[in-house]
């Protein structure tokens, strides 16, 4: 069940008539939002309900623990249960046959020709977001900064929540948690708010679908590809991971608006940013957040002298957990090297007069060399394998033809940079200038039946989000 | 009642009214674009509903009725009244009807014959003949991911209520979709809109190089402004109808024709007929349904069982039928040939019936076709169907 789908908008608005005017107090209303998020959830997969109850059970009870003893050793060793037991189902469902084959592959390259027995387990929806969200919560209470709070089904609730269930944004337990003890009511201008973040992203998401025809012209051809068309398929990839991944961010907060939640941005207009850095302080935020809080500062973030090796550690880390493969291995990897290598830069001298310039030219170089940047982590995150990758790269910056080539090619590579540039112009004026249009109901109104018209008017079939496969 | 609990109430009152009339504007601006753009079920499907409304009528015919199911090489190569005529000569009076159709699937197809169906046991009406081709080129994979973006509008469009309540229950997503299809979009779905206004920005598919002598361009353009001249004043009535029931769904036959105009008909198919035309035909078809290595969905095989059984319900007789092939285009590399024929047996297997595979039928030559694939008129169909009246007259007579 997706957002942009008519089975989900029954589904919601059955949710409203019973949350709004059947379950009125406090208690009923959060039971009420488990049920429903619950069956959200098993739209996709029944099964794997108890292993989301269960990770939500365990780290409760441990959560407790925690904050009930005083023993510092006892402490870590709860932790260390709770992470175990997080990666332990993230590993088991998400990574085993990544490793076993990688391990016989690995033999392979030695002489021995080893057949590795694979799970081939389905991979349970969200599994990633709500792993690590409920491994902060445990992790949180170890370092203190925040205290236990007593109720399994407010924490549940809070953990299986279906607007942010299946991708995101990942929550903090003290971001979500406390408006499960103190069932929120949603105003007229959050609500307000709600429609045109949800309106974005569905129109985000309608474009993303469009977007997916050229990528696939780029990157699954079996017949060789021209340059001007793997530009286009790199730079529809940029639009299309961003419309569909935002897109789901946006439907999720305007959602949790409608009925009162507050669910921080994930996104803040990514592609202008003018450094892989400020790229990873406006993309995917919670992601980046939650590693910098629970991996980076673990591993003793800027304090120990191994900055470098810590963040590029991160990132690593951080590539790997958005899927088992080896493409997204070297993305995390790539992304290591040019943070680490923007760190490096920034501490040279004679570089120091680019970095603070407030030249627009310097701007705008530091805003192309970023943005080329990502694109070219973008054929990592979407080749098939690095093989393919290479084959694109190669592509991109040598220049071929073919007689198969769209005609229409240069008309969709005007079509797909529109696309990035509108949907960044749309998010700056929903970050700047929303308060303006909801004051203004003739303009708010209009442009809302507008943008649910063309979402409406255009599909593309079974495009379902990419970020669920993580 | 606490005062947050009404302003509570009245919020969410608020926000499903911003819902509802929202909502309700964007449909209404969607519904008011396709009706002026003339888009509905009625402009796409015009000869399958064209033939559906027509069932009342077949199944108050006084005759036998006799049916030809299929695709839309049945619709140029079965000739309803010749089929009528020469029966007739063979002691078997029947009524008979041409239902084939372009651009379904049997998936669709499944769809269409529950409501023929439906239309017999409302009459409590049996069909004393019917034949169903198995056309291999409409149950390819390449033919169903052609037609997947129009795959659930199309099925929302032939099947009834209780079988789209059906689909509720066993894929509640899928079931939705297809009643906001029917009720609230009119039948047309997003991706059905997409599909046709994107298709200028897809990549042209590959293409045969080189073009038609101009000559024969010319020859071509002519014969074909008389031969349209000729229907109107040969059949002043027609009303330009997809699905005509004095033709019972078939075309013209020779006999009503002038030998002038018979010749002329001939002529125009051999000007369709290039070398040029009939490769690119070929390429085409082998494009958008793989017609030459025939790799099967195994769904739409299934769904052509279904078909099968559908009419073994109400009809006395039921005979798949493969149509002639075009053997100096068509050949089948021996992969293919095998996977035809496990289609075929299994196919048999689960129906109980023989197939009757006039493939290769002597009687029918590559100069009968208009193309790689389709029987042309006066010559293609006129055998075909004579030999189906040889092939099925014994079993027609009272």
């Amino acid at each position: 069940m997706v957002f942009n789908t008519p089975i989900f908008f029954v589904f919601f608005v059955t949710f409203l008539l019973f949350y709004g005017f059947v379950f009125l107090q406090k208690k009923p209303r959060v039971y009420f939002i488990l049920v429903s998020s619950l069956v959200f959830y098993g739209a996709w997969n029944y099964k794997f309900i108890p292993l989301l109850v269960g990770s939500a059970v365990a780290d409760y009870f441990i959560a407790l623990a925690i904050g009930g003893t005083d023993d510092q050793r006892r402490k870590k060793l709860l932790l260390t249960l709770s992470i175990s037991i997080n990666l332990g189902i993230l590993g088991l469902f998400k990574y085993a046959d990544f490793v076993l084959s990688s391990v016989a592959d690995f033999l392979g390259l030695l002489g021995y020709q080893a057949s590795m027995p694979t799970l081939e387990w389905v991979l349970p929806v969200g599994i990633s977001f709500y792993t690590f969200q409920s491994m902060s919560y445990t992790i949180d209470v170890y370092r203190g900064v925040m205290t236990p709070r007593k109720g399994l089904i407010a924490f549940t609730t809070a953990l299986a929540f279906f607007p942010q269930l299946v991708a995101g944004p990942i929550l903090r337990a003290r971001q979500i948690l406390p408006q499960f003890h103190d069932i929120p009511t949603p105003t007229w201008d959050a609500a307000k708010r709600g429609f045109l973040l949800i309106t974005s992203g569905l129109l985000k998401k309608t474009a993303a679908d469009l977007l997916a025809a050229p990528v696939a012209t780029a990157f699954d051809a079996s017949t060789a590809v021209s340059t001007l068309e793997t530009w286009i398929g790199v730079l529809a990839f940029a639009g299309q991971i961003y419309g569909d991944f935002a897109g789901y961010s946006d439907m999720a907060i305007g959602i949790a608006l409608l009925i009162g939640f507050q669910i921080p941005l994930n996104f803040r207009l990514p592609y202008i940013a003018s450094s892989p850095i400020d790229f990873w302080r406006r993309w995917h935020i919670s992601l980046s957040t939650w590693l910098r809080d629970y991996l980076y500062i673990s591993m003793g973030g800027n304090r120990t002298g191994h900055r470098l090796r810590n963040i590029f550690v991160t990132m690593l880390l951080g590539g790997l957990w958005h899927g088992a493969a080896w493409t997204f291995v070297a993305w995390g990897f790539f992304h290591g090297v040019i943070i680490t290598a923007t760190h490096a830069l920034r501490e040279i001298d004679w570089l120091k007069p680019f970095h603070g310039s407030s030249s627009r030219w310097i701007k705008l170089l530091k805003w192309a060399m970023t943005f080329y940047l990502v694109l070219l982590g973008w054929i990592l995150f979407r080749a098939t394998s690095l093989q393919s990758a290479w084959d694109i790269f190669v592509n991109m910056h040598v220049w071929s033809n073919t007689p198969h080539t769209n005609p229409s090619a240069w008309i969709i590579a005007g079509l797909t940079i529109s696309t990035l540039v509108w949907m960044h112009l749309m998010d700056a004026v929903i970050l700047h200038k929303r308060e303006a249009i909801e004051k203004r109901p003739w303009l708010l109104w209009p442009l809302l039946i507008l943008g649910q018209t063309l979402c409406l008017f255009i599909g593309e079939p079974s495009n379902e989000f990419i970020y669920f496969q993580f | 009642m606490s005062s947050s609990t009404s302003s509570s109430r009245g919020i969410y009152l608020k926000i499903l009214t911003a819902i509802t009339l929202g909502m309700g504007a964007s449909v209404g601006i969607i519904r008011l674009i396709t009706y002026a753009n003339d888009v509905s079920g009625d402009t796409i499907l015009g000869r399958v509903y064209e033939a559906r409304d027509a069932l009342p009528q077949i199944t108050a015919e006084e005759n036998p009725v006799v049916m030809f199911f299929g695709s839309s090489m049945v619709e140029a190569g079965f000739s309803p009244r010749q089929f009528d005529r020469q029966a007739a000569e063979h002691a078997a009076t029947v009524k008979s009807f041409n239902f084939g159709f372009g651009g379904l699937n049997p998936l669709y197809q499944d769809y269409l014959s529950r409501r023929i169906e439906d239309a017999f046991n409302e009459k409590n009406r049996r069909l004393k003949l019917a034949m169903i081709e198995f056309n291999p080129f409409q149950a390819t994979v390449t033919r169903r991911q052609r037609a997947l973006p129009d795959e659930d509008a199309f099925i929302t469009m032939l099947a009834d209520d209780k079988e789209i309540w059906e689909w509720v229950w066993r894929d509640p997503e899928r079931g939705i979709r297809m009643l906001n299809i029917r009720y609230i979009r009119d039948n047309i779905s997003a991706e059905m809109i997409t599909h046709h206004f994107g298709g200028d920005l897809r990549a042209p598919m590959e293409r045969i190089s080189g073009r038609d002598d101009e000559e024969v361009v010319k020859r071509r353009d002519e014969l074909g402004q008389k031969l349209v001249d000729g229907v109107r004043e040969d059949y002043p009535d027609y009303p330009n109808a997809a699905w005509y029931y004095p033709w019972q769904g078939g075309g013209t036959i020779p006999e009503e024709r002038s030998p002038e105009m018979v010749a002329m008909y001939h002529d125009y198919y051999a000007t369709l007929r290039t070398e040029y035309r009939m490769k690119s035909d070929r390429l085409r078809r082998v494009q958008t349904a793989d017609i030459l290595q025939l790799n099967f969905d195994e769904e739409l095989i299934e769904a052509f069982i279904r078909i099968v059984k559908n009419f073994q319900r109400f009809s006395d007789q039921v005979a798949v039928i493969m149509l002639p092939r075009n053997t100096a285009w068509i050949q089948y590399p021996p992969e293919a040939r095998a996977r035809l024929d496990d289609a075929v047996a299994r196919i048999e297997r689960e129906t109980g019936l023989e197939i009757y595979d006039f493939q290769d039928l002597d009687a029918v030559t590559p100069e009968m076709f208009s193309d790689t694939t389709h029987l042309a008129r006066y010559s293609g169909d006129v055998a075909f169907t004579q030999h189906l009246v040889e092939t099925f007259a014994e079993d027609l007579k009272p």
